[in-house]
Parts: structure tokens; C-alpha cells; sequence
């Protein structure tokens, strides 16, 4: 709804009336701020000096009552609202798009409480992953969700996008971690999901509001399992001759015991980035393998991860390199190791079962690779499940073409090649980037008829669709 | 214009956020723009055709410098330098927020900092030159008390020292609110060429952010003079070792709050905490300590901001609750000033050099 004449400050008065003057801010080095987040559209747009989307009121909230005065607010004058943790985020899913309201969660940064009895921990949604970790690790727990994006998000981002940590395979993601949630609805009603996640009344609502992205309300809390600080925590590498041998050996391995890290890179990845931070040099596919816990029951898992990989031809390359790729495993994502423009490229991590694990992988490569010159695809696996695993496929374009609008052009279209090869071959849009502005189009093809479930409960909840439009297809 | 290497720092800052977690500031404000890679984005799009405006430079402003952030990044890069860049900018083209404006011009006027009366008496009566002189800088001369002890604890250790009748102010503080231009470096000049003339053979700096200054700034100008300069808890904690400061137990525990400067940038966190443990007090250490240490405010934004540097003394002081310590312990005269400004109801804040003073006493 466009506001005239002077209904732009009638609004504003209103937002800093529920949130304080000081907390309002329509100031232009903000806009341009939260017109940027990590998706690669955004970024390049503003490397190439075009003008950022902008919200027209950044507002920061310091409670969920606050943000239910707020999204009162934003119904009343059908105002868009988009909330924004740490805009951490590849997918653009906190991007001001339809301009309006963005709600910055970040003030909203207590601790509620330690629980050491039931081993759980409560905090507000707008805190810092990593401070929520060190709170946990001041007792000696530890919440095992560890993202590369652990110091950049937020514990809303991570559960608005449905996050993964590297010791995944052990703990699993941060749907698997979560016990319970305040959520503040669009019609600002705050509700509690129930007290605990395991019961048999009716679905569970943590796990429609976990990975909705700001759609459905804004997630204002959220209670966490708690782990005991392992005792020890072991590491070592294999290589194999070829990505599907180290496969087949992952699956054995998941399939029998719990390693917390297991990521296997393709031929051209072992290359490439393995390279680069490790100064690993031999050709074949890497594999390194994370055992952690009970000193004792670590040992007898090694073991058996040995014998496995013994069984397909892995050569054993001891401790050294999975030691060294812990130690390193955030460089990569610091300036100078991490691919960044003016280079084009895109994560399109994908799920299946192990069946057609290996099937995605090429269908993606060709896709990629056969349709667009001058794109390089590499992937790895880092997420592992009894019944299949997550494969982590990048593409990337030394030279994208100069000219903005062409080049958004080109990244979409080869972000729909690689995903409806995923797609078409067992795959699902996305394991734990989320989907955003990025991938929001495809999500009808994903779903089905299965995607009016999704649509109804959005009409239900927010009926203005004032929550962040134009994301996750709704 | 920013420099080449401040636009190169602030390029790849801009898509980086990966220090946000470390960052004062930005913790306790909530505010996007309070993070290192909002202000490299608005220096990379100043050159962008979005040029600084002064809601750009407030944000320039709401920084401790006290170097997390550099500190964190595994690359090496440093977003101090595009925000002193960008201060100096707001300065040179009439940006400056409002509660900079005053703080600047009083700065540029060269006005001197008051010095606490008992310490200007005792400085009197000091020689004219000694084998060590010791550089108080701004804060330590205003509030007095730290200097007084410093004086106390070198006395008991038998050493002749002299500090500067009318010691000129580093050019850290200015350095802080207008950028390293000229007017800085003169600034420093001034006050290092008077060093050097007093002709000392060491120089104990007591405030470690005036030694940061000479060491990294005034080493790039080439302005550091031969001479030995060393913190004064090196200073003193060596004194304990050659066994000529001898110091009694006071007992007690408590936390000690590693001073930005003197923990990151002169890469210090040991000497304090051996001078702890001569006195016999028991160290409960916070969480973030050491080179992760988490700044308590930082002098220039006390001046300018100082609703900001009161979060981040109370985010400090919870800091220390959650260690279970009621004392908190630092070596720097501002931290000290901001720590205890804002100490909460039955918490309390001390001064190592005050608590040397008192343990060197027969």
C-alpha cells in the first residue's frame, strides 16, 4: 500500500512508539546496511554500485512484545516486514525486497536459562550463534550446532533456515536440537510451541515454524539440547580412488556407527580447495572422518571406520590431515580463501538416499558443466544420515559477465539447470542453505500439489501476506 | 579519498561476516551498522557512487577500536584502518556526527588535559632526569591515582625515575578521533622528541594505549626514538622477579580484564596476572580473556558515545558475574575510568597499580 503525503511519519511515530525512538531508523547508510546480505545477487549488485533494496523503516525490537506491537503495526497498514538475524544468510531470504519493514531481531540477544538437570538451554532468538555456544561452554556443554556460520548468524537464522552444524551426522541439525519455540504470529499473537518436542499431540509446531524464513511470524525463542563437552575427540583422513568408492564407504560407515564430521570431496574439490589450505597434493578423493564422545567407545569406532575403508581400497593417511582440516575448517570461509566476486557461484546443496546420491551428482555436474561454458562444478559430502547423504555442489564462473542484469540472468539459469537435476533425480531444493529469494521460484515444482499444505497454513497465519514476500514460494 | 589499502581492507571486509560475534559493539547494540563488515560495505560503496554522509560517519564513530576484529580475522585484515580513514574524511569535509563535533574541535585546539593536583604536586618534586622516565598519558594524568601508586610501587623498589613537568599528550586520543593525519603526527613528534630529550634510558609507559600508539603508529613514522619503552606492568613485574620489588599477600580473588591495547596489541597478558599472583590474589578468569578479551568502552567513545560505553561496562561487569568474581582488576587507566563508572551495586573495580601500591607497602 502506497503511503502519501505524510502517512510515511504517521507510520513512523507509530513504530517508535512500540520500540523507542532510538530504535527506528530510516537513515540512507542504514538502508544500503541491510540491502546487502551474503546471497551473491546482492553482493554482486552493490560491487557493481547499483542501489541496494531498501526497506523504509529499520526497526529493531528489544522483546517479543515488541515485535508483536510492531507486526500489529505492519497489519493494520499492510506493511511488508522482513526479519533480519545476522543477513548471514546465501539464499537472500532477509533482503528488504518488497521494501516496507525490516526487523532486525539482534537486541534481542538474552539468556534465559541453563537447565543443567534436563540439560537444555533457552535464549532469545536475535543472539549471536557463537555467544549462545560460549554460554554453553562455560558449563562445559556444548549445543553441537557448529555452522561455518557459527560467529556471522543468529540462532533465529539458524532455525529459520532449517541450519546444519559440521557435527551433524553425530548430533544432527538444528531441527533435531530444538525442544521449543515462542514464536510472535503476523497478527502479533505470541504462542509457545509445546513444552516438548516428543509427544503425540498432533504434528509437531516447532517443525513448521523451523525453516519457514520469516514467513509465517518471527521465532522470538527457542530451547536447545544441551551435550556434555566430549572427552575426546579424534581424527583421520582417507583417500580413495574415485568419489564413489569413498561413498560406499560413508554409507557403510554411517550405517554401522556415529562419526560427528564425515565430509568426502569429489576428484576436482580434493584438487582444488584441499589444495589450497591443506598443501595436499595427491590425486583421488578425500575423505576425513570426525569420532568424538566416550574415550573408550571412539577408540572401537575408529577401528571399525579403518577396517571399513580398508574394505574400498582407502589408503589410510593418518591423523595429520583431518587434524589440519579441523584446525582450518573456518579459514575457508575468511577473505582470500573463500570464493568471492567478482567470481560467480552458488552452493546448491541437495539430499537424497544413497541410491540416487551418485545419479544427482553427475546429473548435476553435466547440467552444469555441458550447458554453460567456463562454469566449474566441484562438491563434497558433509552430512550424512543412515539412509543417504547430503551432497554439497558448487558451481563457479572466474568470469561472470560484466554487465549486472545479464549476469543475474545467467546465475538463475544455472541455478535451474543444477536444482531440477537434483530434482528430477530424487534430490529435494535444498539441505541447509534454505531457500530465500534465491530458489523461492521453484519451490511449486519441489512440492507438487504437496506445496498447498505450505500455502494454507500461510494464508491462515498471514492472511495480509505481510511476512516477507516473495520468499520460500509463498 | 581513502587510501588504496583501505579500500583493498574495506572490499574485503564488505561480504565478511565472520568477526560479528567478537565485536563490542555491535554486541551490545543489536545494530547491523555497529558490525566491521557494515562499515567496510559503506566505505567500499563510497567509492560505489553512495558517497559517506554523515549517518555513515556516526557509524565510523560508534567504534572502540579496540581491534577484535582484526584480532579475529585469519586473513589479516584490519578494519581500523578504513574507519580511521574514514574519521579523518568526516573531519576534513565537515561530517562529524554532532557528539563527535565537540570532542574534535576541543582536540584540534589543543586543549591541555587537567592534571589531578596531588599528582601535579608530586611530580614537582621529582629530579629533573632519572634513568627512568615514566609516560603517563592523557587519562593517567586526569584521574591521578594510578600515576600516585605507580610512583609508590617504584619507590619501594628502589627505583629513580622522573616523569615530564608538562608531558605532552601522545596523539593517541587525536589519532582515535581524526584519523593518523599530520596534525597527529605532529602531535606525536612533539611528545616523543620531549622524551627523547629528558634522555632516559627506559621509558615506563603507564597507559597502554599511548604505547600501542608509539609502537605500531609512531614506528610506522619513524618516529620511535632508541630508547626501551615498556608497559609498566612488564616494568614492574620484572622488578618482582629481579627481587627488588617485594610484595606481601593481599589474598582475595577476583577477574582481571585484559586491556584492548595491552592484550592485542602489545600482545601482554601474562605480566599482570604474575603480579596478581605475587599479591596472592586468586584469578577467576572471564570467558573472553586474554587476546579475545572483550573491550569495556574505550576512551574516544566514552567521550563521544558514552550511552554505548556504558552497555559494553555493564556486558563486562556480566562478563566477571559469570566467572563468580565480585572484583574486577585491569591495568589500564581508561578501562579503569569506564569499569568504574558503571560498576554495579555490590560489585567493585581496582586498580592494579593502586593494589601494588598497597602490597609493597612494609
Amino acid at each position: 500500500m502506497e503511503r502519501k503525503a505524510f502517512m510515511f511519519n504517521m507510520v513512523l511515530s507509530e513504530l517508535e512508539d512500540a520500540v523507542g525512538v532510538e530504535n527506528v531508523s530510516i537513515r540512507e547508510a542504514d538502508k544500503i546496511i541491510y540491502g546487502v546480505d551474503y546471497f551473491w545477487v546482492s553482493r554482486m549488485w552493490a560491487d557493481k554500485g547499483c542501489r541496494p533494496p531498501e526497506a523504509d523503516y529499520i526497526v529493531c525490537p528489544g522483546s517479543a512484545e515488541e515485535v508483536s506491537k510492531v507486526l500489529k503495526i505492519a497489519n493494520y497498514y499492510k506493511i511488508p516486514v522482513q526479519t533480519w538475524g545476522g543477513g548471514s544468510g546465501s539464499q537472500g531470504s532477509a533482503l528488504p525486497m518488497a521494501g516496507g519493514i525490516l526487523l532486525d531481531t539482534k537486541r534481542m540477544n538474552r539468556l534465559i536459562e541453563i537447565d543443567e538437570r534436563s540439560m537444555t538451554i533457552t535464549a532469545e532468538t536475535g543472539m549471536v550463534f557463537q555467544t549462545l555456544e560460549w554460554y554453553a561452554n562455560q558449563k562445559n556443554y556444548s549445543i553441537m550446532h557448529i555452522p561455518s556460520c557459527l560467529t556471522c548468524g543468529t540462532v533465529g537464522g539458524a532455525l529459520a533456515h532449517r541450519g546444519i552444524g559440521i557435527l551433524s551426522t553425530k548430533y544432527g541439525k538444528i531441527d533435531d536440537m530444538t525442544v521449543s519455540m515462542e514464536v510472535c504470529l503476523p497478527n502479533g499473537d505470541i504462542i509457545h510451541t509445546l513444552p516438548v518436542p516428543k509427544h503425540a499431540a498432533g504434528p509437531d509446531l516447532n517443525q513448521i515454524f523451523i525453516g519457514s524464513e520469516g514467513t509465517l511470524g518471527v521465532i522470538t525463542k527457542a530451547t536447545f539440547k544441551l551435550c556434555h563437552l566430549p572427552e575426546t575427540r579424534i581424527h583421520r583422513a582417507f583417500l580413495f580412488q574415485s568419489f564413489h568408492d569413498g561413498l560406499e564407504a560413508g554409507r557403510e560407515i554411517v550405517q554401522h556407527i556415529k562419526p560427528s564430521i564425515m565430509r568426502l570431496f569429489d576428484e576436482e574439490e580434493t584438487i582444488s580447495i584441499i589444495k589450497d589450505v591443506l598443501g595436499f597434493e595427491k590425486k583421488g578423493s578425500f575423505l576425513n572422518v570426525t569420532l568424538e564422545g566416550d574415550k573408550r567407545i571412539t577408540e572401537i569406532e575408529m577401528e571399525i571406520t579403518k577396517e571399513i575403508c580398508a574394505r574400498h581400497s582407502g589408503q589410510d593417511l593418518g591423523s595429520e590431515y583431518g587434524e589440519k582440516w579441523y584446525e582450518n575448517r573456518i579459514t575457508f570461509f575468511y577473505p582470500g580463501h573463500i570464493m568471492n566476486n567478482p567470481q560467480m557461484f552458488g552452493t546448491m546443496d541437495t539430499v537424497a538416499v544413497f541410491d540416487n546420491i551418485e545419479k544427482i551428482y553427475w546429473a548435476m555436474k553435466h547440467a552444469v558443466e555441458d550447458n554453460f561454458p567456463n562454469v566449474r562444478f566441484i562438491a563434497h559430502c558433509s552430512h550424512w544420515y543412515e539412509w543417504g547423504t547430503m551432497i554439497y555442489d558448487r558451481f563457479i564462473m572466474d568470469k561472470p559477465p560484466e554487465n549486472p542484469e545479464e549476469a543475474i540472468r545467467l546465475h538463475n539459469q544455472i541455478w535451474n539447470a543444477g536444482v531440477r537435476a537434483a530434482m528430477a533425480n530424487g534430490g529435494v531444493i535444498n539441505d541447509h542453505h534454505g531457500i530465500g529469494l534465491k530458489l523461492s521460484r521453484l519451490m511449486k515444482e519441489q512440492y507438487g500439489p504437496a506445496m498447498q499444505v505450505l500455502e494454507g497454513i500461510k494464508k491462515t497465519l498471514d492472511p495480509n501476506g505481510i511476512m516477507n514476500p516473495y520468499k520460500l514460494g509463498l | 579519498m581513502f587510501t588504496k589499502r583501505a579500500k583493498e581492507t574495506a572490499d574485503a571486509c564488505r561480504f565478511c561476516w565472520m568477526c560479528r560475534h567478537i565485536c563490542p559493539v555491535g554486541l551490545v547494540t543489536g545494530r547491523e551498522g555497529n558490525t566491521p563488515r557494515a562499515k567496510g560495505l559503506l566505505v567500499s560503496m563510497d567509492v560505489r557512487g553512495f558517497p559517506l554522509e554523515e549517518d555513515g560517519m556516526e557509524l565510523m564513530y560508534q567504534c572502540s577500536l579496540c581491534g577484535a576484529c582484526a584480532s579475529d580475522c585469519v586473513t589479516g585484515y584490519d578494519p581500523r584502518l578504513y574507519i580511521r580513514e574514514g574519521r579523518a574524511q568526516a573531519t576534513a569535509s565537515g561530517l562529524l556526527p554532532s557528539p563527535v563535533r565537540a570532542a574534535v574541535d576541543r582536540a584540534l585546539a589543543g586543549e591541555p588535559t587537567a592534571v589531578d593536583r596531588t599528582l601535579k604536586e608530586a611530580i614537582e618534586t621529582l629530579p629533573e632526569t632519572a634513568e627512568v622516565l615514566v609516560y603517563l598519558g592523557g587519562d593517567a594524568r586526569k584521574e591521578g591515582k594510578s600515576a600516585l601508586a605507580l610512583f609508590k610501587v617504584l619507590k619501594a623498589a628502589g627505583i629513580s625515575f622522573t616523569v615530564l613537568k608538562d608531558e605532552p599528550d601522545s596523539g593517541a586520543r587525536l589519532g582515535d578521533l581524526i584519523g593518523y593525519v599530520e596534525e597527529v603526527r605532529q602531535a606525536a613528534k612533539l611528545c616523543l622528541d620531549a622524551i627523547k630529550a629528558a634522555g632516559p634510558s627506559t621509558v615506563v609507559v603507564l597507559d597502554p594505549f599511548c604505547l600501542s600508539f608509539f609502537r605500531h603508529q609512531c614506528a610506522e613514522w619513524e618516529l620511535l626514538p632508541e630508547t626501551a619503552m615498556v608497559t609498566a606492568t612488564a616494568f614492574c613485574a620484572e622488578l618482582v622477579k629481579e627481587g627488588r620489588l617485594k610484595l606481601r599477600a593481599l589474598g582475595g580473588t577476583a577477574t582481571f580484564h585484559d586491556p584492548c591495547h595491552l592484550a592485542r596489541d602489545l600482545g601482554e597478558t601474562d605480566c599482570a596476572r604474575e603480579l596478581l599472583g605475587a599479591m596472592g590474589i586468586e584469578i577467576k578468569e572471564m570467558f573472553l580473556t586474554g587476546n579475545m578479551s572483550k573491550c569495556c568502552g574505550g576512551p574516544v567513545l566514552r567521550e563521544t558515545y558514552p550511552e554505548i560505553t556504558a552497555k559494553m561496562a555493564l556486558a563486562r561487569w556480566d562478563d566477571a558475574a559469570r566467572a563468580g568474581a565480585e572484583t574486577m582488576i585491569t591495568a589500564c587507566p581508561g578501562c579503569a575510568r569506564i569499569l568504574g563508572e558503571n560498576t554495579p551495586e555490590g560489585y567493585c573495580q581496582e586498580d592494579i597499580y593502586q593494589l601494588l601500591a598497597e602490597a609493597s607497602e612494609q
